[in-house]
């Protein structure tokens, strides 16, 4: 710091008049309010007087150096007045005062005590004292502070300065359950605090309107300490190996020193994180494509618990039913049964708002979540402009919530970007009303104008496969076993099944048989994949893979989605060769079945069931090599 | 002479107010008073000399008093900076 960075010509009046002390400070404060220093000049001028009226700031020599700290100063600023005549300052040694140098200085730091007292080595000085008074004008008056403060100082930093504790590098996270206010509260304490003391610090914030002034994984790798003052869960993987400390959020308002002081005296504990350490140390040279998969697979992860819990509860349902009371309806048969399926189905329909929810919370932090959860829904009921109540229409599948769930988490961000323009005070409103309004409206728009698409799809199938009647029964039967496993609950798996039931009906009982059979390959192949080809899976996916064998056996397609929405354009292709071998050779053996669901519990009403397990087991196989090929392993496991 | 050392308590350190204080406390004795900071012997008396100081919170400082009632000079000043002079 030096005393003519401070000063500019604007900030200098020489030889002036002033009545008393009274009309010298008014002059005065109009110099530095002028200067654009201040945010409020009549806070500043009271400090002024404030100080004043304590003790007087004259000096010796008729010297005067009235100062305040004050929150309504937004940068240190020094102004300077000589007077032709000196006024009664209230000096000490009584003499008037002429000389006067104003100090503005913000609230934190001990600034003004430097500049005081880099300005009082100067005043000393009897040459310097009279070259200042004999300054013609304001020019003249900074060379000869320049002239001074370099003799005395050198070019460099001053060095009765103190200095700043360099090495210590503190982070901070705040979060709070709602988000709003305790975030901010305790941030900017923080950072008060650190100024303060003269360290550095970052501090990063988990508020609703998402995580601001992320910590990197360098700054993570470079820092002494990192203090966590939070209300809710926040991600601490990324601080294994460092010193943590977990305070609430309210410590960090209140008591930001004793914290900093805490990491400072390096008594915290160093952090161990438990579990799995999240796949987040590598963001900055993260491709788009990687990025892309962390959102992705935040979204499949949570969607899994659903999948597996609706799918096992769906398997019992069956189990418990009795298949000879009603084909048609089979696993609500009995109440038992019906009581099963109804909450194995519950979880079921939470699957795709629960994907795209998580996939737009990845992309955009909190206020993606809701946006994330509404187009997951809709892209299940598969409403549409033309369809808006969406009864019976046709579900978008996962390939649709995928999408619902990329696009609501990008267009939060974009209302996010635009509404940055919006002013300061509207920041509070923004995660509460802003976002969420917005958001959902927008994903509703768009995905009510996607759905007709895969509407479309669906119908174009149903078509296409009226017209294949006539033609090969093995082609039809591997067609339509392949379709149940392209989107595993989309279009074409809708368009396969309802061919499927509709043939029943009309007496066919044979393409029935290859849609089930198509339908249960995905889960099998997998299942044996993770169990054969353990490299090519996550420990957590080779966990869930068990689960899939009961999800196959009993017809649940949806067992493969979450392996297949976290590596599609491996694991959709495998499944769809696996099931169309499947429904291919079950037509060639000429099975036939009349229950339109079931999986292995209807196997006793199959024809030919002993051609059908082989079907079964052929495609599951195939399946699995494909997987087995094509899958890349897991190294990091 | 006599002299002892101490610590400068208050949290924004020997600013003005203080400096003020303080020469208003030790003057009326009539000894010489210095203060001796990161080596250096200052007049504790002359208000920019303490300044120029720049003594910040948590500084070591000697003080000494020569002459007329050096005793109880010292005494007091002591007293009045341990006291957070003033503040």
């Amino acid at each position: 710091m030096r005393i003519i960075d401070l000063l500019s010509k604007e900030k200098i009046v020489l030889g002036t008049q002033a009545k008393d002390k009274a009309d010298a400070i008014e002059k005065m404060v109009d110099l530095q309010a002028k200067s654009g220093c201040l945010k409020d000049r009549e806070t500043y001028k009271q400090a002024i007087l404030a100080r004043e009226a304590q003790s007087s700031t004259a000096i010796e020599a008729g010297i005067a150096v009235p100062h305040a700290k004050s929150e309504t100063v937004t940068k240190p600023s020094l102004c300077a007045m000589t007077l032709q005549q000196g006024v009664d300052y209230g000096a000490m040694d009584g003499q008037p005062s002429d000389l006067f140098f104003m100090i503005a200085a913000p609230l934190d730091g001990d600034l003004h005590l430097e500049i005081l007292s880099h300005l009082m080595v100067l005043l000393m000085d009897p040459e310097f004292l009279a070259q200042l008074r004999g300054a013609k004008d304001a020019e003249e008056f900074l060379s000869v502070i320049d002239r001074f403060e370099t003799a005395k100082y050198g070019e460099a930093q001053p060095a009765a300065a103190a200095p700043e504790k360099q090495g210590t590098r503190i982070l901070a996270v705040t979060a709070c359950p709602t988000g709003i206010a305790h975030t901010y509260m305790a941030a900017e304490a923080l950072e008060k605090a650190a100024k303060e003391m003269g360290l550095t610090i970052k501090v990063e914030t988990n508020g609703s309107g998402g995580v601001k002034n992320r910590l990197t994984a360098e700054e993570i790798e470079n820092a002494d300490g990192i203090i966590v003052a939070a209300d809710k869960n926040v991600e601490t993987a990324r601080f294994a190996g460092k010193k943590v400390l977990f305070v609430p959020v309210s410590d960090g308002i209140h008591k930001p020193k004793q914290l900093i002081e805490q990491i400072e005296s390096g008594s915290v504990a160093v952090y161990e994180h438990k579990g799995q350490v999240e796949e987040t140390s590598t963001e900055k040279n993260e491709s788009i494509g990687r990025q892309l998969y962390k959102h992705l697979m935040n979204g499949v992860s949570h969607m899994l618990p659903f999948v597996i819990g609706g799918g096992i509860l769906i398997a019992i349902a069956f189990l418990l039913d009795d298949y000879s009371i009603n084909p048609a309806s089979f696993g609500t048969n009995t109440p038992l049964a019906a009581f099963f399926k109804t909450v194995g189905d519950t979880a079921f329909n939470f699957m795709l708002p629960i994907l795209a929810g998580y996939i737009a919370y990845s992309i955009a932090d909190r206020p993606g979540l809701a946006v994330g959860f509404v187009g997951g829904y809709i892209a299940k009921v598969g409403n549409s402009f033309a369809n808006i109540s969406g009864e019976n229409a046709i579900s978008g599948g996962f390939l649709a919530a995928l999408l619902a769930g990329f696009v609501a988490g990008y267009l939060v961000l974009a209302i996010r970007k635009v509404s940055s323009k919006l002013p300061e005070s509207m920041e509070g409103i923004k995660p509460v009303l802003i976002y969420p309004l917005f958001g959902v409206f927008f994903i509703g728009v768009f995905m009510f104008a996607v759905n007709p698409i895969m509407a479309a799809i669906n119908s174009g199938i149903v078509n296409l496969l009226n017209s294949m009647g006539g033609s090969s029964k093995i082609l039809l039967g591997a067609i339509v076993a392949g379709m149940m496993s392209i989107d595993m609950g989309g279009p074409f798996n809708k368009a396969a099944y309802v061919f499927g039931t509709a043939s029943i009906a009309s007496g066919n009982y044979d393409i029935m048989a290859a849609v089930m059979i198509g339908g249960m390959i995905p889960p099998l192949a997998i299942a044996l994949a993770t169990t054969f080809f353990k490299k090519k899976f996550t420990a957590d996916e080779r966990k869930s893979g068990v689960v899939n064998y009961i999800m196959g056996l009993c017809f649940i397609t949806e067992g493969a989605i979450p392996f297949a929405a976290s590596d599609p354009l491996r694991v959709i292709p495998s499944c769809v060769v696996g099931s169309a071998v499947a429904g291919g050779l079950s037509m060639m053996f000429g099975c036939t079945l009349r229950a339109p669901h079931g999986g292995i519990f209807v196997f006793p009403v199959v024809g030919n069931v002993f051609g059908y397990l082989i079907a079964l087991a052929a495609g599951a196989v195939v399946g699995m090599l494909m997987l087995g090929i094509l899958k890349k392993d897991k190294v990091s496991e | 002479m006599v002299s002892a050392k101490t610590k400068v308590i208050n949290p924004m350190g020997m600013h003005m107010r203080p400096a003020q204080l303080f020469i208003k406390e030790v003057t009326p004795f009539g000894c010489d008073v210095f203060i001796n900071f990161n080596g250096k012997d200052i007049n504790a008396k002359s208000i920019m000399n303490l300044m120029a100081a720049c003594i910040k919170q948590g500084s070591e400082i000697e003080i000494k008093c020569d002459g007329d009632n050096e005793e109880a000079c010292l005494k007091a000043a002591v007293a009045l900076v341990e006291s957070g002079l003033g503040e």
